[in-house]
């Protein structure tokens, strides 16, 4: 599955207002979901957060979880002009967050293979310094969509 | 079912495929950063929600779980989506009793519509 078909440019909010992680997340969920569905997914995904930071360092963090709160894979991005603290991995603030939520069954288990994804998509992110580059969600889905496409031409 | 115990069965439901993916060779293949005694974490956490539910409900969540991995299951036109076989149309969402499939005995949840 194609991940910049996953991403609609209402799910890409890159003037995500800067906050406590907590509260990036949450702003991120409302995003897909509202009310107990959206407190549910936000409490699975900081039960998630205490176990190990999804900040895998460079600016980035990707939040995941699985939630029967969600009937099929959604993803949200969020992008902050002031970058937060997130307990990165690298210990250095995040400014760009890919929230992923999954189904409790997702056929071909999409979602460990479109987490997989988002995390080579983000080291490349990183590795050409490109967090900043997108202007509009439009912008930010094109540049996914070449990232991914180059990656698979790579393989 | 009233909406506590509903909201800590999701919460609890949630919480134990979090336990499952962690130890998923897939999930740890893609490299998170974890904490050594996490899954101690997630099980003591697991056990203090289930303390939260009713006796009776707790107790039949656990024997769920083993038999089915999904101890509950939503409902979808009248259907559970377990078993994928039709309800008979008098269980109903408002019931403030644990619904339970008459097939496969799964706890059921009615989806609720947003907006």
């Amino acid at each position: 599955m194609n991940l910049a078909s996953l991403l609609s440019k209402d799910r890409v909010n890159l003037s995500l207002k800067p906050g406590k992680k907590d509260d990036v997340i949450r702003d991120l969920v409302y995003t897909i979901k509202k009310g107990n569905d959206a407190e549910l997914i936000v409490s699975t995904l900081l039960k998630r957060e205490e176990l190990g930071s999804t900040g895998i360092g460079k600016g980035i963090a990707i939040p995941h979880c699985r939630s029967l709160a969600v009937e099929k894979l959604e993803i949200a991005v969020g992008r902050t002009n002031k970058p937060i603290n997130f307990n990165s991995i690298d210990k250095k603030p995040v400014s760009l967050v890919f929230l992923i939520i999954a189904p409790p069954q997702d056929p071909g288990n999409q979602y460990l293979i479109t987490l997989g994804k988002i995390v080579q998509i983000a080291k490349e992110i990183t590795k050409k310094n490109l967090i900043q580059k997108a202007e509009t969600p439009e912008d930010f889905i094109t540049l996914i969509n070449g990232i991914e496409k180059n990656l698979t031409k790579r393989k | 079912m009233p909406d506590i115990i509903e909201m800590h069965l999701k919460l609890l439901f949630d919480l134990d495929n979090l336990i499952s993916d962690m130890e998923e060779p897939s999930y740890k293949k893609i490299g998170f950063q974890i904490e050594e005694e996490a899954s101690l974490v997630l099980i003591q956490k697991r056990n203090d929600l289930l303390k939260k539910l009713p006796a009776e409900v707790a107790q039949a969540y656990e024997i769920l779980k083993k038999r089915y991995r999904q101890a509950i299951a939503p409902v979808e036109s009248e259907f559970c989506l377990g078993c994928f076989q039709k309800l008979p149309t008098q269980l109903s969402a408002r019931s403030q009793q644990i619904v339970t499939c008459p097939n496969c005995g799964r706890i059921l949840y009615w989806r609720k519509k947003e907006g």
